[in-house]
């Protein structure tokens, strides 16, 4: 056996652990069952709006006659989506859709249609009109078709936007409510799970053969990686389910501008976060040594992660306010708070640059209370240990 | 050569350890004996590191004991631990990992191991689904895995049926003859007679014996053995002290030769000797002390 050096052995080491729970809770039945099963919902999600939507589709069906009945035909076919029938005069083409042959017929300027047209039609056919009406008087004043063609389909306007960020005030809203759940259920689960499996290493003593070739850091370190690593491909698959099926049936378009860098950024506060929570979870969790006492070292940290929650959708509706902007600079609120305000609402630099150094700050420190709590109390078995012994004690 | 130097350790009022000393040479089976409460799972716990000493240490080939040479040694806790929740042969294999082995090594030993102790079928099932004993198995196999330099076995015979003693005995007895260092504790002291070389008797905290098995037995030796086919009465007779076991006079402090020849003279005699004490006499001897 060859001797690594020191510091391959030790990220080795932290590794090994990250992987095993990979291997062991990201590969359970349990697990994946529960990915499988979120996938489909997230799937069948997506593709709603396209199968409520139904005939969406489908080709109007429409019928043309009289006065610029030629030029509305070839306006319409450019549109697309028409399925035209050509009529000698206004009254066949009424008695068409009166006969239910079409479903609006166009003739001499009168639009027939059984009900009401729906509205977006109604604004299709009268955008053909007009253009219908210019084509055919640039041909009355002698125009070729390509010069026509050239004057009917002008550059498009370029767009120059000015106040920056401002995007519809529905969707930054929708935006900021998914990245607030988001946040608050990629916490809590692997903040339970990490819990969790400090307690079973610790109830079951194969603690005391870990430590025998492990370092304590390494093997809350692991933990934390581990689970984070479950929770990210997780998310994932949630998302490229999501993204997948809303491309493939084209809703695709309507997503807004600027999730790309969204998500990314949520991604960076999430890490940090993860480092914040997951390390004093191992840290509490290792103060008991069985199952059903984890619940209740577990409180103070699932409150704060529900009231940071709280806070988020509390921003939502008021981003500008006092309690929103200390809420998303005050960690650990600020983890899922910030990136809540700031899809939201255009926040100061200066702002996210403190937010960002104070959750670094509280992550740090909490690696170390973690990881302190972790080293002293995982070999203690007995009663619970109270936080003031648990840092008296000197391992 | 593993020695364990003066190692003192309290918990709280309890004095667990009052200067615990003792060494194994390679090769050399140390068996590790004294009653409950006595020390020995704390000695070899801050043997392995999972507990701090207050003061004392453990030098191994001649330098302190640090985590990497700790890595290659073999342990088994008093309080078992495995995953319950994680197959067999993938936990011993991870076992194997940790220790430095690679993925396909670690693999490749988890299998023979499973195989030498009659476990192959189970493999693929979860630990917490084998019985108790079959997890004391897969546990040996968890500190056997990288093939340890040294042992540290805390009673690793507790809850085994006498074919897995055989194994485990075999075991043990494979890594010394291999050279290494291996101390075992258990309160089976017969085992402790068929399998150790050497025996360490620790009581309260402090060493009370220690020795070779031969050593230990001669210097306990004390009391010969007679039995005379006479229906005389030699109690007074027989020089020293005498005391009757049954239809034997065991004699103490007293010349065996002269001893013999009275006893010849008396009748036929059909047996004469010094009783051989065994390990729990001993043991018992030193603790009542
Ligand atoms: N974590 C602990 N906290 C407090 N006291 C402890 C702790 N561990 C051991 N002790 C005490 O140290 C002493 C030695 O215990 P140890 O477990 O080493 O004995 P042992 O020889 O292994 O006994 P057994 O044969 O029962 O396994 C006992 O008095 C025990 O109560
Ligand atoms: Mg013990």
């Amino acid at each position: 056996m060859s001797s690594p050096t020191p510091e391959t052995s030790r990220m080795r080491g932290l590794m090994l652990v990250a992987g095993r729970e990979i291997r062991v809770r990201g590969l359970s039945k349990a697990n994946l069952v529960s990915l499988i099963v979120t996938v489909v919902i997230v799937g069948v999600l997506a593709a709603l709006p396209t199968i409520l939507g139904g005939g969406e589709d489908e080709a109007e069906t429409i019928g043309l006659a009289g006065t610029n009945a030629a030029a509305m035909e070839s306006q319409l076919k450019a549109a697309g989506g028409f399925d035209i029938t050509m009529y000698d005069s206004a009254g066949e083409a009424e008695q068409a859709v009166e006969d239910g042959d079409v479903d609006t017929a166009v003739a001499d300027g009168t639009l027939y249609s059984e009900e009401n047209p729906d509205q977006g039609l109604q604004t299709r056919l009268d955008a053909a009109w007009q253009a219908a009406a210019v084509q055919t008087s640039l041909a009355e004043a002698g125009l070729s078709d390509a010069e026509i063609a050239a004057a009917l389909t002008p550059r498009p306007l370029a767009t120059v936007t000015l106040a920056e960020g401002e995007t519809d005030p529905v969707t930054s809203y929708f935006t900021g409510l998914v990245i607030s759940i988001i946040m608050f259920m990629m916490l809590m689960t692997p903040v339970q799970y990490i819990a969790m499996g400090v307690v079973e290493e610790k109830s079951s003593r194969i603690v005391e053969i870990l430590l025998t070739s492990l370092k304590p850091w390494q093997l809350l370190g692991g933990k934390v990686i581990g689970l984070g690593v479950i929770s990210l491909v997780n998310l994932v698959a949630m998302v490229a389910v999501g993204l997948g099926v809303s491309a493939a049936t084209g809703v695709l378009a309507d997503l807004p501008p600027g999730t790309a860098s969204a998500a990314i950024s949520t991604i960076g506060w999430w890490l940090i976060a993860l480092v914040l929570f997951g390390t004093l979870a191992g840290g509490v969790g290792s103060l008991v040594s069985r199952q059903e006492e984890s619940g209740s070292v577990l409180t103070p940290l699932i409150m704060s992660l529900t009231l940071s929650y709280i806070g988020a959708i509390f921003t939502l509706n008021a981003p500008t306010s006092t309690f929103a902007q200390v809420l998303s600079i005050v960690p650990p609120f600020s983890a899922i708070t910030m990136p809540t305000r700031m899809a939201i609402t255009t926040v100061p630099a200066w702002e996210i640059a403190l937010s960002i150094a104070l959750l670094v700050l509280a992550a740090a420190g909490a690696l170390a209370l973690g990881a302190q709590l972790y080293k002293r109390s995982v070999l203690y078995t007995g009663s619970r240990l109270k936080l003031s012994e648990a840092l008296r004690r000197t391992a | 050569m593993l020695e364990i130097k003066d190692l003192h350790k309290r918990f709280g009022d309890t004095v667990a350890l009052e200067g615990v000393s003792l060494t194994a040479a390679p090769g050399e089976v140390v068996g590790f004996v004294g009653a409950n409460g006595a020390g020995k799972t704390t000695t070899m716990r801050i043997a392995m590191g999972v507990l701090a000493a207050d003061s004392g240490q453990i030098v191994y080939n001649g330098a302190p004991l640090d985590v990497a040479a700790r890595r290659r040694f073999g342990y088994m806790p008093s309080e078992r631990g495995l995953y319950p929740k994680m197959k067999t042969a993938e936990q011993i294999a991870y076992f194997g990992e940790l220790h430095g082995m690679s993925r396909a090594e670690a693999k490749r030993a988890a299998a023979a191991l499973l195989e030498q102790l009659n476990l192959t079928e189970r493999s693929g099932d979860f630990v917490q689904d084998l019985s108790l004993g079959n997890q004391q198995r897969v546990q040996l196999a968890v500190s056997l895995v990288h093939d340890p330099e040294a042992l540290i076995l805390d009673e690793p015979f507790s809850g085994l049926d006498p074919l897995a003693v055989d194994v485990m005995g075999t075991a043990l007895k494979d890594r010394a003859a291999n050279g290494a260092p291996v101390i075992f504790s258990s309160h089976q002291l017969d085992l402790i007679e068929r399998l150790c070389d050497s025996v360490v008797i620790i009581g309260n905290g402090k060493i009370i014996a220690a020795g070779s098995v031969e050593a230990l037995k001669a210097k306990e030796v004390k009391q010969l053995r007679v039995s005379v086919q006479t229906p005389q009465d030699l109690t007074e007779s027989l020089p020293g002290t005498v005391t009757r076991d049954g239809d034997d006079y065991l004699v103490e402090d007293a010349d065996d030769q002269e001893v013999l020849r009275i006893a010849a003279a008396a009748g036929r005699v059909t047996h004469f000797a010094y009783d051989q004490p065994t390990i729990a006499e001993i043991f018992r001897e030193a603790v009542t002390r």
